[in-house]
């Protein structure tokens, strides 16, 4: 009896299999970007995984996280290789999501009956940049600390309710040791249990549903469309893209060790580059550069406002879009992603 | 706001001293105008209304006598005034400034904590002997405090203030016609601003460095004695004067009638020590003394090498560790080792005062260990930094291998769907 035969005496892994292979990727010159949520559940994993190894040794608060994250990264054996891979795979992890979300929605994969799935992905994108975000500051060093500080007093701009959200994020009024404890909560229980259902939904949604079929192939009936199998064929596919990817890190983490820095102090001043992660790089711009007062608000409130109705349009958007209006509609999104991209680079380049 | 800082700062920087109050004292009033007619350098009023006395509320008649009520008649303010003293002599300049400094109940007006002992130590420093003995040509009060624009010492315009003393002294000090037949060199100016104290007080502004008071004493200045002269020294220089006041060379240089601290340093031509002071050959300052072959030379050629040896290795180890952090590895901890490496050279330094080799290579050790500890974790950081590259390949060789295998498999899962559905 192989483990096979006895695992179907007790669960009937053929009626899995058989859904799986069920489901068919459209074979077509975009098949390669069906690979990104592959690509995103990875990271996702990578970053699970390398998060409870690093939890085991690391100490939140103000006294002890730089000292600890130093431990890790020069006594614990390999413990720079998890700190290395998280912070890698981290800042992968959100370009994946956002690859992913653009090539969703150029290929207007989120039309019906996929508005949930769009809908979650968004909810998992905010919550990944929230990850970042908050993991940012978990090292405790001097950039860290000064860019949370300048993050969390843009999270202040927010009307009516911006002092409320300041004291909420820093449990307190100042960026201090409270800060971390409280980030360190968000970021390794409160985040995760969030992003857990979300994802749960979005994949669900993504089986039952099947892959999206490109516009192209509309047209062409069921039996005449050029396919393959979800599993094994492409299930097998998407492991060598893991692969892949995996190498990737590993390179980076050993040419490109992320810095630890100095241990952050409230008393000093602001290094020099106090920069947001690159992924809020182009809203941390675009607030520097609006005049002090637009309107009737301040240019920060009304920068803040802008993102806002920007994002709940974005969400909005299967529900949005008119066939019609198809056209504008891709003219909207290139014109976000040529305006995201000059105002990130903008924002290296000064 | 803006308008009441505008208006703030006019009355500091133009209304207050233009309108700053004039004396009403009828010698002020008639010598200013005498003033318009002099040379700068003659006029009597210069800076006078800054002047601290004048700030306090002290006139010219408090130090020249005089009635400063009896404007517009010359006479009855001065000539037929019994209490006008005119202009001072030497010796009545330093008692009627003593009238007020040397009373300790008048000074606690003005400061609790101010020292009356000027006037008794004038009358011991060189100045004060040489006046005792009628020589004019000798420092009183005004010649260093000025005359009537006295400032506190604390001022930075003050003649007296810490890094101005050397420019003062050597008004008198560094002109050889003045100096002619009182002293036989008039170079200490010059040798003082070259050295390291001159230095640190003049151009790096450390007012923590000596100037000329602080060696020879201010107000009873004299040459120091042979025998104190690592007493002086010793202010700043506690440890070394204490070692070497312990070793045997101490007694030695006593007997000879050598200033400590002077023989090997020099007096206003300190430099900074070197290393190579105990190298015995040209920079030695031992061959001074010592001749050539004798227990001297051997002595100086082991605490030579025991700081050699300490300092190429920590040179040697600094190189390491900052190898490693090019690399990027995590060796921030090896700082302290530096660190302390580096402090244990310091006292090393400090320590051949001494002159005892086992005392010296005692103090030396815990930078050798320091050095040492630096050297293998930057050693072990690099060697661990070749570990992980090498560690990458064979990562990354079997990652690679496994995604081949899985193309492998793909491809015969794909070509055997093929089949089935050509078959079929």
């Amino acid at each position: 009896m192989t483990v096979n035969d006895w695992l179907q005496e007790r669960f009937d892994i053929e009626a899995v299999k058989r859904f799986a292979a069920k489901k068919q990727v459209p074979i077509f010159y975009g098949t390669v970007w069906y690979y990104l949520g592959g690509v995103s559940l990875f990271l996702f994993i990578i970053q699970v995984l390398t998060g409870i190894l690093l939890a085991l040794y690391y100490q939140p608060g103000s006294a002890t996280a730089f000292e600890s994250v130093k431990f890790i990264v020069s006594k614990v054996e390999f413990g720079w290789l998890m700190r290395e891979i998280h912070s890698w795979a981290a800042n992968l992890f959100v370009f994946a999501i956002f690859l992913h979300m653009f090539t969703v929605f150029f290929s207007k994969a989120y039309r019906k009956p996929r508005e949930l799935t769009w809908f979650t992905g968004m909810v998992l994108l905010g919550l990944a940049m929230f990850f970042g975000f908050s993991g940012y500051l978990l090292p405790w060093n001097e950039l860290a600390y000064f860019a949370t500080k300048v993050g969390t007093d843009i999270a202040g701009a927010v009307p009516f309710i911006g002092d409320f959200l300041i004291k909420v994020l820093r449990a307190g009024d100042e960026v201090s040791g409270a800060t971390l404890t409280r980030f360190y909560s968000i970021h390794t229980a409160i985040l995760p249990m969030i992003f857990i259902i979300f994802l749960a939904v979005h994949l669900i949604m993504i089986q039952v549903q099947g892959m999206s079929i490109p516009l192209s192939m509309e047209g062409t009936p069921a039996n005449k469309r050029k396919t393959m199998p979800f599993f094994p064929n492409f299930v097998i596919r998407d492991l060598i893209v893991w692969l892949i990817i995996l190498n990737v890190i590993a390179l980076l983490a050993v040419f490109f060790p992320w810095e630890l820095g100095l241990k952050a102090d409230s008393l000093a001043s602001a290094p020099a580059g106090i920069r947001p992660e690159w992924y809020f790089m182009f809203m941390f711009q675009t607030l520097k550069i609006l005049p002090a007062h637009m309107w009737i608000l301040e240019g920060e409130v009304f920068g803040v406002l802008m993102f806002a109705v920007g994002g709940i349009i974005w969400l909005l958007v299967p529900f949005l879009e008119k066939p019609k209006h198809s056209k504008l509609w891709f003219w909207f999104g290139v014109t976000i992603l040529i305006y995201m991209i000059v105002l990130t680079v903008w924002g290296y380049l000064v | 706001m803006k308008y009441l800082i505008l208006v703030t700062l006019f009355f500091q920087l133009i209304a207050v001293p233009m309108f700053a109050q004039e004396p009403d004292d009828a010698c002020y009033q008639c010598h200013i105008e005498m003033d318009i007619d002099q040379d700068d350098e003659d006029r009597l009023f210069t800076n006078y209304l800054n002047d601290i006395h004048v700030e306090k509320g002290f006139s010219c008649a408090d130090c020249h006598g005089g009635d400063p009520e009896a404007f517009d008649d010359e006479d009855e303010s001065m000539w037929d005034n019994d209490s006008y003293l005119g202009e001072l002599s030497a010796k009545d300049e330093i008692q009627m400034c003593g009238k007020c400094h040397s009373d300790p109940v008048f000074m606690r007006n003005y400061s609790v904590s101010v020292s009356v002992d000027q006037e008794t130590q004038y009358w011991t420093s060189g100045h004060g002997i040489a006046l005792k003995k009628g020589n004019k040509k000798v420092a009183t009060c005004t010649d260093c405090h000025g005359v009537h624009g006295i400032l506190s010492v604390e001022n930075p315009n003050s003649k007296v203030y810490d890094s101005t003393v050397p420019k003062t002294c050597s008004k008198c000090h560094s002109s050889e016609s003045y100096m002619a037949g009182v002293l036989e060199s008039t170079d200490q100016y010059d040798e003082y601003v070259k050295s390291v104290h001159g230095n640190a007080l003049l151009e790096k502004k450390d007012m923590f460095a000596p100037a000329c008071n602080d060696c020879h004493g201010n107000h009873g200045a004299s040459p120091p004695d042979v025998s104190s002269i690592n007493e002086i020294c010793g202010t700043c220089h506690a440890q070394n004067r204490d070692l070497f006041q312990n070793s045997h060379l101490s007694e030695a240089f006593l007997k000879e009638g050598l200033p400590q601290c002077e023989s090997c340093h020099g007096n206003h031509n300190i430099v900074k020590p070197s290393d190579d002071f105990l190298n015995w050959g040209s920079a030695s300052v031992c061959v001074e003394c010592h001749e050539e072959g004798g227990k001297a030379k051997e002595m100086a050629g082991t605490l030579y090498q025991i700081i050699d040896s300490l300092k190429i290795n920590l040179d040697s180890a600094k190189t390491l560790v900052e190898r490693a952090e090019i690399k990027g590895m995590e060796i921030s901890d090896l700082y302290f080792n530096l660190e302390d490496a580096h402090n244990a050279l310091i006292h090393t330094r400090t320590s051949i005062h001494s002159f005892n080799t086992d005392f010296v290579r005692e103090t030396a050790t815990p930078g050798m260990v320091a050095s040492e500890e630096a050297k293998t974790g930057a050693k072990a950081a690099l060697d661990e930094f070749d570990y992980r590259r090498k560690g990458l390949f064979v990562a990354s060789f079997i990652i690679t291998l496994l995604a081949l295998l899985m193309y492998i498999k793909v491809k015969q899962v794909e070509a055997h769907s093929k089949k089935d559905g050509d078959n079929g």
